[in-house]
């Protein structure tokens, strides 16, 4: 098994939030992806390629603020129902995911809710920890 | 009021959809960490990244756009749109925690908080 299926695999199996999860090349081409069964695609996948297209060139352009503010780690865009994900991997490549992220209503205190938190140190190690893969 | 709430915000900018800067508020002893014409560059992209943003939410089913965040190992960029016109961005300190017994990727930014702030700010006249 290729080391960014594992990934994709260790996500989808970390967290049932993770409503659908890819790597794409440097180019935007998606090379592996995974989407949770059951689950009907909000977005159409001609969005998603252009999504994932925007964030590529995102991370390229972060590359010029490397000196000042340390390698990129990854980016959240969150809407209401759903936050996108990404995260740069090695040789331009580039992992996205889109979590759900349906408000949990008010909270027991009474404030309104923004939705869930992405639990994105847990994300990071599993992709630190695919890094070490050969 | 956001500099008030959290120390780790270090700078923050209302700028208009062009990306020029309108009003902005800097921690008084944070040292810019980023040029001033590179952050210009960065509100400019991000407000195109918005308007892209908004009209996806817009022909997708995926609710309001609420906020982007752009991790790095020192800092987060933070933008979300405080109304059609006006976005705020937001620089915050990104350190790694020392004393985890994990490794730490940085701190987390307590957004439901900000949004709230925006949200409160959204209702004066």
């Amino acid at each position: 098994m290729d080391k960014y299926e594992k990934l994709l695999n260790m996500l989808m199996d970390f967290n049932d939030n993770i409503r659908y999860a890819a790597v794409a090349d440097s180019d935007g081409q998606i090379m592996w992806n995974s989407q949770r069964t059951g689950l009907k695609n909000i977005v159409p996948p001609e969005e998603t390629k252009q999504t994932i297209g925007r964030a590529l060139r995102g991370w390229k352009e972060n590359e010029t603020v490397k000196n000042y503010l340390g390698s990129g780690l990854y980016s959240i865009s969150s809407y209401e129902k759903i936050k996108r994900i990404s995260v740069p991997l090695d040789g331009g490549k580039m992992l996205f995911c889109t979590v759900s992220n349906e408000p949990l209503g008010k909270s027991s205190d009474g404030k309104k809710g923004y939705g869930h938190i992405a639990e994105m140190g847990k994300i990071l190690s599993i992709v630190d920890f695919i890094k070490t893969q050969k | 009021m956001l500099m008030d709430y959290d120390e780790s915000i270090r700078l923050a900018i209302i700028s208009n959809t062009s990306g020029d800067i309108l009003w902005h508020s800097k921690r008084n002893d944070a040292k810019l960490q980023v040029p001033i014409a590179e952050t210009k560059k960065a509100l400019k992209r991000e407000s195109d990244d918005w308007v892209d943003r908004c009209k996806t939410a817009d022909r997708a089913a995926l609710g309001r756009a609420l906020y982007h965040i752009t991790s790095f190992k020192k800092t987060k960029r933070v933008t979300l749109p405080i109304d059609a016109f006006h976005l705020l961005f937001m620089s915050v300190d990104n350190t790694p925690m020392k004393n985890t017994k994990k490794k730490s990727y940085g701190k987390l930014v307590e957004m439901g908080k900000i949004l709230s702030i925006v949200d409160f700010v959204n209702t004066f006249e």
